[in-house]
């Protein structure tokens, strides 16, 4: 079998997601790049897994859109997280393994021993497995960690790898799953954090008593659901960059009216061209906490290159780069990425920014308090009672503008002129939208 | 470490859940290793409990993530963890009620207030952790930084009582949300993209007007929440207008002919706002 991508899936949740319910069927299948037909075979294996994850009771009638609209103070449950539960399995090989899994959670056992307990249990029509059989689910579980072997002798004996469920308290327990929830969704990367949680969450629901419904104790404001669905090719880059290896991958560009394209099926799609195919030599991958998307910063003979991890998709390993030249080309990035506020690897400017004290009856300096927390490594060098000044060096003044106007009325850029300048042009603009109110 | 894999797939973990079979993976040790590493872990445990938690993933390998991923535009962090989370979430899961002191904005204390908790908020713009809780005498709910709190000890409170400022602050939340219409400005369509991550931590839904080219975001919020809002369409600038919504209106007004004061240009003066 063809390695399952799921770039589709991917594609189709994030503008699921961030165009929530703005599109018919024809026009969503239409900016996918796919026909109405696999937009539909797509929302219906996307709803059964949704479905089939959702711990809301409801969850047959569970409309795709409603799984993941948002609703702050509803859950906390990553919303997208049932993307990684996509992973096809032939319904022979999910009962089997889970067989092997459920025999393994109470006792060791050895393969043949595990062999005979499958011939019993497995229902009659599915295909009976052999000896070769279970040893490989054997070994693929072992490589994933979920089992171990018992004993350094053959025949091997292999039990459950879970201790961290079993041999906690229910206190402990609750600790772990607290602690889980927090990193999974202050840190990044986050997915398996997400997993782990998740099976904490039904161990604890299992073994405490009914009456005592467990509570998730935590809620966390303004968050990015869709950052983890780039956390797909996380790893796949991660690894790249570990074994010094150029990666290839069709490329949408964000403003590209089309967002994935079917491989193959349609010729249509080749000639309209959406995706271009590209080749990097990947250095560092970027989280943008300002929006929660991911960069990948790569180099290559026109120089430094950036990818929003969300245009990329059918990534595959190429080459391999020498160390010298890793070490050379990552030195010379970090050194240009020293001053960028987000990924502006150009010149760096001298950004000079009066930031004006809120009106005296507010005792809580909450302008100072938010450049100190969101400013960078730019500083505070002049002060007064009723304002400060704040000057950074970064590389162009393009990524840093928007967090300047977020400030309204409390910023006035000083230098460059050109910033300066803008930022009137801009103010002038907005002024011009509200003025007839 | 491929994040899609069989051990992970909803069929097999249906089956699993149905007869109490958990699996842990290799995957999600080598996350919890690695996290375990952070220095504000000793404030999630018991040392006992952490020595154990490292003694179980002794053979797990650490996720490498560190060196090779950069975070940028991150708000500086004051505390991932906490050390009163663990006794105050113990009080939220046990329902119990409280008597707290904290010190508000202005300095003032406020001294052992009866209270309930419910929730504890962490603001990932802020990067700080609040308790929420009802303030008995005040019949208010309240939202206080973790940091303020001087002290607080547990007050018995009936499962009644306990059970009826949860239903009221389900009501509270639903009809106090209020609903504000943002138009992407259509020369902007092709920043969709960005525009839509810049809302996507709102709770909304999306129009789109196919003849004109045009999208409404309508996004549901709290009153108190207007003013994160208001930055964020500060932040977008001219990609964004807002068209229904009058208080964000005048707001936005009001900061425009402002700022352009500060710049030294007269515009028209808004009249005041009465928030």
């Amino acid at each position: 079998m063809a390695k399952e991508s799921f770039d589709k899936e991917i594609q189709f949740l994030r503008m699921l997601m961030l165009t929530s319910g703005a599109y018919n069927r024809q026009q969503f299948a239409e900016r996918l790049g796919i026909s109405v037909h696999t937009f539909d075979k797509t929302t219906r294996r996307l709803k059964d897994i949704a479905a089939a994850t959702s711990s809301q009771s409801n969850a047959e009638a569970l409309d795709l859109l409603d799984a993941v609209r948002h609703t702050y103070y509803e859950t906390t449950d990553p919303i997208l997280l049932f993307l990684f539960r996509a992973k096809s399995l032939k319904e022979s090989e999910s009962t089997r393994i889970s067989i092997i899994l459920e025999v393994l959670h109470e006792q060791t056992m050895t393969a043949v021993e595990l062999m005979d307990v499958c011939s019993s249990v497995m229902p009659a029509e599915l295909s009976m497995p052999d000896e070769k059989t279970i040893r490989s689910d054997l070994k693929y579980l072992e490589a994933v960690g979920a089992i171990r072997k018992e004993s350094t002798t053959r025949p091997y004996r292999y039990r459950l790898h879970n201790d961290l469920l079993r041999e906690l308290s229910e206190d402990e327990l609750t600790d772990l799953f607290d602690f889980v929830n927090v990193m999974a969704n202050t840190q990044v990367p986050s997915v398996q954090g997400y997993l782990l949680q998740d099976g904490l969450k039904k161990q604890l629901k299992h073994i405490l008593p009914e009456d005592n419904s467990f509570v998730d104790s935590f809620l966390y404001k303004y968050h990015y659901h869709s950052r983890i669905l780039d956390e797909v090719h996380l790893f796949t880059l991660l690894r790249a960059i570990r074994d010094r290896r150029r990666v290839q991958f069709l490329y949408f560009t964000p403003k590209a009216e089309k967002s994935y394209t079917a491989q193959q099926t349609n010729p249509l799609f080749e000639r309209q061209g959406a995706g271009k195919q590209l080749k990097t030599f990947p250095l560092k991958i970027v989280y943008d906490h300002q929006y929660g998307r991911w960069y990948l910063l790569g180099m290559d003979r026109e120089g430094i290159r950036k990818f929003r991890m969300e245009g990329m998709t059918h990534i595959e390993e190429a080459e391999a780069v020498s160390e010298e030249v890793y070490e050379r080309k990552t030195v010379e990035l970090m050194e240009k990425l020293k001053t960028s506020w987000l990924i502006d690897t150009g010149k760096p400017i001298k950004v000079r920014a009066r930031f004006y004290n809120p009106s005296s009856g507010e005792q809580h300096n909450f302008i100072k308090h938010r450049v100190l927390l969101q400013g960078q490594w730019g500083e505070i060098v002049e002060e007064d009672e009723e304002s400060f000044i704040y000057v950074i060096s970064v590389n162009g003044i393009y990524e840093i503008k928007p967090w300047l106007r977020s400030f309204g009325s409390s910023c006035e850029v000083l230098e460059p002129r050109q910033l300066r300048h803008e930022m009137i042009e801009e103010w002038k603009e907005l002024h011009a939208y509200y003025e007839s109110i | 470490m491929n994040p899609f894999e069989k051990i992970f797939n909803y069929q097999l973990l249906t089956r699993l859940e149905d007869t109490g079979t958990f699996v842990v993976t290799a995957h999600e040790r080598s996350w919890l290793k690695t996290m375990l590493e952070h220095p504000e872990a000793n404030e999630a445990f018991t040392a006992n409990t952490l020595l154990k938690l490292k003694q179980m993933l002794s053979t797990d390998i650490f996720m490498d993530t560190s060196e090779y991923l950069i975070e940028k535009a991150r708000s500086q962090e004051k505390h991932v963890y906490h050390p009163l989370l663990r006794p105050l979430r113990r009080l939220i899961s046990d329902r119990k009620g409280m008597k707290i002191s904290f010190i508000v904005k202005d300095g003032r204390k406020n001294v052992e207030q009866r209270g309930f908790p419910y929730k504890l908020e962490y603001s990932m713009v802020k990067r700080e952790w609040y308790l929420l809780w009802f303030h008995m005498r005040h019949r208010a709910f309240m939202s206080t930084k973790i940091d303020q709190i001087t002290s607080f000890s547990e007050q018995p409170i009936s499962p009644e009582t306990a059970e009826q400022i949860l239903e009221k602050l389900s009501l509270i939340q639903h009809a106090r949300k209020t609903e504000v219409y943002i138009e992407v400005v259509r020369d902007y369509n092709q920043e969709l993209s960005r525009i839509m991550y810049a809302f996507s931590c709102f709770e909304k839904a999306v129009d789109y007007d196919e003849e004109q080219d045009k999208y409404h975001v309508r996004i549901r919020l709290l009153r108190d929440e207007y003013e994160f809002l208001l930055s964020k369409i500060r932040f977008l600038g001219k990609r964004v207008r807002v068209i229904k919504g009058d208080y964000l209106k005048k707001r936005m007004l009001e900061a425009s002919t402002k700022t352009l004061a500060r710049y030294g240009i007269e515009a028209m003066q808004p009249e005041p706002i009465e928030s």
